[in-house]
């Protein structure tokens, strides 16, 4: 078929070279790292308390993010999805998109500025509160995961086919049994992964947990190999902490694909004129956990601008912002134009290793389990596994590597833009594949029948890909505005991006003008996440 | 001259086996219950399935181990027929080809919209047109497409009594104009009578 002709076969030899490319690194800097530090792996370490505390803490925040961000995400998916005329409804999927690709930065300083030692909210919380810790990571994970949650669970909903709707309401069924029989078999699936895939990301966080955390009592595996490498540079400790994290975080992952199946939906089916009625107490519950919802996520942004009140006029043109601003979105632009395309790439052996594995299945020659090849399961763990690969071990990895072969200060920036680059294909993979998959479900057949060449073939997936393109450049884009772990290591002053400067100020006190640089950044973010909404 | 020769595929537990022949320009109808394999013998025909055994030809020369691509063949399927993002006019460039095929012209195209009386609906996307509408514009570029072959999935499914009667008039006259070979999956009588030179029971 189309995938086996010599154009198609040529997009699929670039497509391993892509996949490759994304490969290297990881295999670069654990090789750095293994040649680097000589005595291998610090093993002895297993046993100490200080690696069970981080362990352990690592793990329960993980799981209590997880599960709260994705509890509290299902009451307001229910009230956005029951009550379609709810004030400002698409405002607020905006800004739960917003939250979640939020430069880490700025929440951080917003949470400060409303919860930390002077902030507005404490004389509420008594004596005791203390953002820093388990309370303030809690927060800020649930601040960034719950939104999409909430957005995941309700293109989840809106899933559910007016027929089901329609079916309920004509046999008369109690809303029990409508929960029962539509809204938990629509959702069940989807939580467990949801829950899977917000853990795994809360067990990798990396900044919020070195700004809102501390000691060995608030520490994560990942803030953990960064103080081993940053501190003491004790490469054996950091190496055992990062297979430590690679294990438990890869695992979960592999589970996660390989059980948990992500029921994609198709927007072309996802259209609704019927929706059940629902009760009038319902409606007032689902409308005030509406309301907590925005207020929840307003608050920290919205802490940030009497922060702005306190600087004078002169520290106002005294701040270089500028080109910060223009350097973060350079880079930005960079990273997701570049993961577009490598991802468009790498999935096209993805595709290829779906169809033939279908074509044998068709058949009668099974070399799969539920469809899947081992081909396919390889080629999607080698595409994401940079989502579960510690970010610190990337970046430090390839740092010694490069030290002694390149003038890593002057090749800085060229290294964030790709590590980045890297990072946030797993991102775009999860966007774009569902979309790819179902075009050749719908319509490989019918390419094969027209017997379309690899030109045309590719100028009808244009308009089909089109919007999801835009909508995933946005959001690798934000992701990638929003780096600090790669440009710690890399970075330096000559190419200060907007979140190093946020923290370069937060880390010397300097609230008002972190506060000013995170708006800055907020407005931009807002500008971005407001053009991809209106292309949808 | 299309000649099917011991040909077998199993599917899940049972073995399905296939051998007929059929003149070229002459139309056959195909009938059988749900799940005997009709679909099964035109996906093979087509090239989406490859044969456990026997051989597929088509003037005396094997069809088998030729791509989808490189066949003879234009297939109407039961469903995705269309793709959904683009308008139907350049749908129909798609499979039609016009400026490089001559056999085709827009005039034919625009004589067959009108008897299947689709005409108003080109500038449209499909997403726009109703299932009966959407079935009528495959037909068309199904059977103005080059190739010699034509396999026909339930053509005329979702049409009411006096357009499914208008587009089996149609398509009897294209085949026969054309010279098509055609084999048309069905489970109406009244298509048979039609249409049929000669009828298969699966």
């Amino acid at each position: 078929m189309h995938f086996f002709t010599l154009p198609g076969r040529l997009l699929g030899v670039l497509g391993y070279s892509a996949l490759l490319l994304i490969t290297l690194p990881t295999i670069v800097a654990f090789y750095a790292l293994i040649g680097f530090g000589g005595d291998g792996v610090a093993w002895e370490l297993l046993s100490d308390s200080y690696f069970h505390a981080i362990l352990y803490f690592s793990l329960k925040q993980a799981v209590l993010s997880a599960g709260l961000s994705v509890m509290l995400a299902w009451p307001v998916a229910r009230a956005l999805y029951y009550l379609p005329d709810l004030y400002g409804r698409r405002a607020f999927l905006a800004l739960c998109l917003l939250c979640f690709v939020l430069p880490t930065l700025i929440l951080i300083t917003g949470l400060v500025a409303l919860l930390g030692r002077s902030g507005w909210l404490v004389p509420l919380l008594g004596e005791d509160w203390n953002l820093y810790g388990l309370h303030g990571i809690l927060l800020a994970h649930i601040f960034l995961n719950m939104p999409f949650a909430v957005r995941a669970l309700f293109l989840q909903l809106q899933g559910i086919p007016d027929s089901s709707w329609r079916l309920a309401a004509q046999l008369k069924i109690t809303g029990r049994q409508r929960f029962a029989l539509i809204e938990w078999p629509a959702i069940k699936g989807r939580l467990l992964v949801l829950s899977g895939f917000v853990f795994v990301l809360c067990f990798n966080s990396f900044a919020v947990v070195l700004a809102l955390g501390g000691g060995p009592q608030a520490t994560t595996l990942e803030v953990a190999i960064y103080q081993s490498l940053k501190y003491d540079f004790n490469i054996p400790e950091a190496l055992t902490l990062a297979w430590v994290q690679l294990l438990i975080a890869g695992s979960l992952f592999f589970l996660m694909a390989r059980f948990g199946a992500m029921a994609w939906l198709s927007p072309d089916t996802a259209s609704r004129s019927f929706m059940p009625r629902v009760p009038k107490a319902t409606r007032v519950v689902l409308y005030l956990v509406y309301m907590l919802a925005w207020c929840f996520l307003l608050l920290p942004l919205l802490a940030l601008m009497p922060g702005l009140l306190a600087l004078d006029a002169e520290k106002w043109l005294g701040l270089n912002v500028f080109w910060p601003t223009v350097t973060t979105l350079v880079l930005g632009i960079t990273a997701a134009a570049l993961a577009l395309l490598l991802t468009y790439l790498l999935l096209w052996p993805l595709r290829q290793a779906r169809i033939n594995s279908q074509l044998m299945q068709m058949s009668g020659r099974h070399n799969s389990i539920n469809g899947y090849s081992r081909l396919q399961w390889s080629l999607e763990w080698l595409a994401t596994h940079n989502l579960v690969a510690p970010a610190m071990v990337l970046s430090v990895g390839l740092y010694v590597f490069f030290l002694t072969r390149i003038n890593v200060d002057q090749w800085g920036i060229v290294l964030v833009a790709l590590l980045n680059t890297v990072v946030i294909i797993p991102f775009a993979v999860q966007q774009m594949r569902p979309r790819l998959l179902q075009f050749d479900d719908q319509y490989q057949r019918l390419c094969a029948s027209l017997k379309l060449s690899t030109g045309q073939r590719l100028q009808i997936e244009w308009p089909w890909m089109k919007q999801v393109l835009i909508s995933t450049f946005a959001l690798v884009l934000l992701l990638a505005m929003g780096d600090v772990a790669i440009f710690s290591i890399f970075g330096n002053g000559d190419w200060m991006t907007l979140p190093w400067l946020i923290y370069s100020y937060a880390g010397t006190y300097r609230i008002p003008e972190a506060s000013l640089a995170a708006v800055i950044l907020l407005v931009v973010c807002g500008l971005i996440v407001m053009l991809f909404e209106r292309n949808n | 001259m299309l000649l099917i020769d011991k040909l077998t595929i199993r599917r899940g537990e049972d073995m399905l086996s296939y051998d007929l022949s059929l003149e070229a320009g002459k139309i056959m109808t195909i009938q059988g219950r749900s799940g005997a394999g009709k679909s099964t013998l035109l996906d093979l025909i087509a090239g989406f399935l490859q044969p456990e055994q026997g051989d597929i030809a088509w003037n005396n020369q094997s069809l088998l181990h030729l791509s989808v691509e490189q066949r003879p063949v234009s297939m109407l399927f039961q469903a995705h027929n269309l793709f959904e993002h683009i308008s139907v006019a350049k749908n129909l460039q798609l499979g039609l080809n016009l400026s490089t095929d001559n056999s085709v012209s827009e005039v034919d195209v625009e004589t067959a919209a009108k008897a299947l009386g689709v005409e108003e609906l080109l500038q449209r996307k499909p997403t726009a047109l109703s299932g009966g509408q959407r079935q009528r514009i495959a037909l068309l570029r199904t059977l103005l497409r080059p190739e010699p072959l034509v396999l026909l999935d339930e053509p005329f499914t979702g049409l009411d009594d006096a357009t499914r009667e208008q587009a089996t008039d149609w398509v009897l006259s294209t085949a026969r104009q054309y010279h098509k070979t055609v084999l048309l999956i069905t489970h109406q009588d009244e298509d048979v009578s039609r249409l049929a030179d000669c009828n298969l029971k699966i």
